[in-house]
Formats: structure tokens, sequence, C-alpha cells
């Protein structure tokens, strides 16, 4: 992973936390309101996910500052 | 990758620019304001200036997170920083901004705990980890990281978390706009809205600049297909003699944005009465608070800090390359005392600021043909 820059082809940079992340969910912790997910080069992370709950594995989430904004491609 | 690569298609996207070029009129200057730090970085990423027509001009919004924060937030921070007993904890962008004394980056040289995490989150993990210390996280951003703030908030209260802080830096989009439009030095024709942003306010907080000024607002995402697109809008508006807000952005921005979102954030926030923007200087109502009901967890209440107003360096003209009034490479001091390596103005920070952008990707191809 790059500070401050994108080598990594993708176009968000990875120390700024307002920058919207594409996650994938892997896993659901129901009890904490948290999912474990991965971005598109597999790092993954925990992720609040109250504003968009419930999720399920699978589901793609728009992810701002380690906080699911929203669903991908169901926004009407 | 889904949602990615179908958005970086060369030939659509030539498609669009001949499209562009075919809406401008000859010997009209159009100049479109991109809001958002995030489309500034994909502008100059993806050499989309370089599809428009000469006449079309974009120009840089104040929406860089990091670039808005005034040196004496900084120097707040750092203050906070270097009290016996604290782990400070703030975005990687956030540690170089310089204040004016050095930055948080030399603030940890010098011997503070300052830890760079990717959210808040991680924020609350530190102080449940060093329940002896007590740990502030310096909270930046727009409306995006604002609900990710207040969750985490919340959180803290739920789990019972008693040495966890946060600096409440956060600001919102539609002051500074509205101070934007006020300006005398600025002269705009459309803007291109804020993407995720309107993922929480959705998009009819935006609805003011048709109503009250009559231009058109297109909310747009970050691939170069969606910026372009967003700007052939803004240009079909102008065309049409239209100007209302559209939402380029659909797969992501519901129109009424995210109720639970801006549910949390009104239970959790209020309104300063005046918060300070770099360059900008102090717009009423434009900066987030804790509410009273979460003045116990306000880093500024448990903390002394000094609160003192810094003018920015005179060299830096951060100010108005904020407020689209100069090009980055206009600066004084662009590139030559002023590089990411080694900023003195805000811009030159963050990725998403205009100068670093600029520095990084667009200053090879600076002058171009007319069209």
């Amino acid at each position: 992973m790059s500070v401050g820059g994108d080598s990594r082809g993708s176009h968000h940079c990875i120390t700024c936390g307002d920058d919207g992340v594409p996650m994938t969910v892997v896993r659901v912790d129901l009890d904490r309101g948290l999912a474990l997910c991965a971005d598109e080069d597999g790092a993954r992370a925990s992720v609040e996910t109250a504003l968009v709950a419930p999720v399920a594995p699978g589901d793609m989430l728009l992810v701002h500052a380690g906080t699911a904004l929203t669903r991908l491609g169901s926004a009407a | 990758m889904k949602f990615v690569d179908e958005f970086r298609d060369a030939e659509l996207g030539r498609a669009v620019a001949m499209e562009i070029l075919s809406l401008v009129e000859p010997g009209r200057h159009y100049k479109l304001m991109e809001v958002c730090g995030g489309h500034t970085h994909s502008i100059y990423k993806y050499g989309i200036d370089d599809l428009l027509p000469a006449n079309v001009e974009l120009v840089h919004g104040p929406g860089c997170p990091v670039c808005v924060i005034p040196m004496g937030r900084v120097d707040d921070g750092i203050a906070i920083a270097h009290t016996d007993g604290v782990i400070f904890t703030c975005f990687g962008d956030m540690m170089r901004v310089p204040g004016s004394d050095g930055s948080l980056l030399d603030a940890k040289a010098a011997g503070a705990d300052i830890r760079m995490v990717y959210s808040p989150l991680d924020a609350l993990r530190i102080a449940k980890q060093n329940p002896d210390r007590e740990v502030v996280f310096f909270a930046i951003g727009f409306e995006t990281t604002a609900p990710s703030t207040a969750l985490t908030l919340k959180r803290a209260r739920a789990e019972g978390v008693p040495n966890f802080s946060v600096m409440c830096s956060h600001v919102t989009i539609v002051p500074p706009l509205r101070a934007l439009l006020e300006s005398p030095d600025l002269r705009l024709d459309g803007f291109i809205g804020p993407g995720h942003v309107s993922t929480v306010v959705g998009a009819r907080p935006f609805q003011f600049i048709p109503t009250d000024y009559r231009k058109p607002v297109v909310i747009a995402g970050f691939e170069p297909l969606d910026i372009l697109q967003a700007i052939e809008m803004i240009l079909r508006q102008l065309a049409a003699g239209r100007c209302e807000v559209e939402n380029q952005y659909k797969r992501v921005v519901p129109w009424e944005g995210n109720l639970r979102a801006l549910e949390v954030m009104a239970e959790v926030f209020e309104l300063r009465p005046h918060f300070e923007w770099r360059g900008l200087g102090f717009i009423s109502h434009s900066g987030l608070k804790l509410s009273d009901a979460y003045a116990d967890l306000d880093a500024e209440v448990r903390f002394s800090v000094p609160g003192v107003r810094v003018a920015d360096p005179k060299a830096c003209q951060c100010g108005e390359v904020l407020k689209g009034v100069i090009k980055p490479w206009e600066c004084k001091v662009f590139g030559t005392a002023c590089t990411p390596e080694r900023p003195i103005g805000t811009c030159m920070v963050s990725s998403e600021g205009a100068c670093a952008a600029y520095y990084n990707f667009g200053r090879f191809a600076r002058e171009r043909e007319v069209v």
C-alpha cells in the first residue's frame, strides 16, 4: 500500500479517510453491528454497517472512514 | 471491478467528449466548478480537462477536507497531542498539514504520541487497548466522514469507553458553496456536485443553487466517464436555458440521501455559530461541534486548547486556489517552495488538494491547443 498516492491502481488515497472505497462484505458480526469487508485488492477492514443494515456476505458497500454510507448498485 | 471498469471505457469517453464539443457555443466561455476534491483528483489523473474544448474551464472548489483546515486548528491539535498521557489520532493526510510551528508529524518527531488511523473506529479500538491513556480523534471532513465520527461516539458511549474523545473539525458543504456564489471574485456557470457527500445529504440541499442563483448542478461520480457525462449534462442544461439539480450518480446517490446518517448526525452534532475555513475566512453555520448530550466526549472541553486564529503564510495562495480564483500553478510558490514533499499550503498536502493533484498529474500538459 502506498502513502498519499495511488500506486494501487485504484483512485483512492489511503491516507485520507474522506474517500469512498467500494468494498464487499465477507462476514457479518451482527452483535457488534460490524462487517468484515474486503476492497478490490483484497485488503480487509472492519466496517460499521449501522447506516445500511442489514447486510449479508457478498453485498457491495461504499465505505467512507470505516463506515458504509450506501449500498452500491441499489440507489434509486 | 464491477462499478469501476465500465466507467473507464476510452471509446465511450471520446463519444461523450464529442457530445460536449457539439454543445458549446463558440465564443462563449464556460466556467464549471467541481466542488469535491475527489473530482479534482480524477480530473487530473485521467486528463479529463484535456478532452474538453478550450472554452470549457474547470475550476477547483473547496471540497478537500484537509485543505480547508486552518492553521489555528492544527495548532490546537498539536497542543492536545503534547498533553501528558494523550494518544492523538488522525487521518494520515492531516499529519502533514502545517500549523504555525510545524505539523503533527513534526510534533510526533518531537515525542508526542500521534498515530495515523484509517477510521474513528480504529481510534476507539486504541482507546480500549489503552485504558490508562486518553485517546483523542481529530475528526475532519464533510458529511461523508461526519456519520462515521457520530456512530463511533455513540459506540463509545454504549460500550463505556471513558478515555475516548473527539476534537471535532467537521464541516458542511452548503455554506461554503453559498459563500462562493456570493463572492464577487468568481463567476461560475455551473457546478459538478459532490458525489459521496450527496450519498448522505441527498440532492435536495443543492436546490438553492438553481433556485437562488440560476446555475445548474449535476451530482457526479468519480470515474472519468462520470465526470465527462456530468459536464455534458451541465452544458446541455445551459444550452437549453435550464438550471436544475440533476443526479448523474444514481447508482450510488439516492435523491433523499441516507436518512439514518442524517438522524445520527443530528443527534451527535450541532452547528457552530461560525467556523474558520482556510482561505475562505469565517463562514456562519458551516462547522459542526458535539451536541450538549455528547459534550463529555468533546476533546475541546476535556483539554485546554489555545484556540488562536493564525493567519495563513503570506506566500501561500491556498485561499485563492480553494475559491477557484487562481489555478494551482499561478501560486507564487507552486512547485518551488511548496511541493507535496514539503508543503507550505494545505492544497499541496492531500492528494485531493488541487495543487497536489496538479503537481502529480497535470503539470506537464498545461499548454494545449484551442479546439
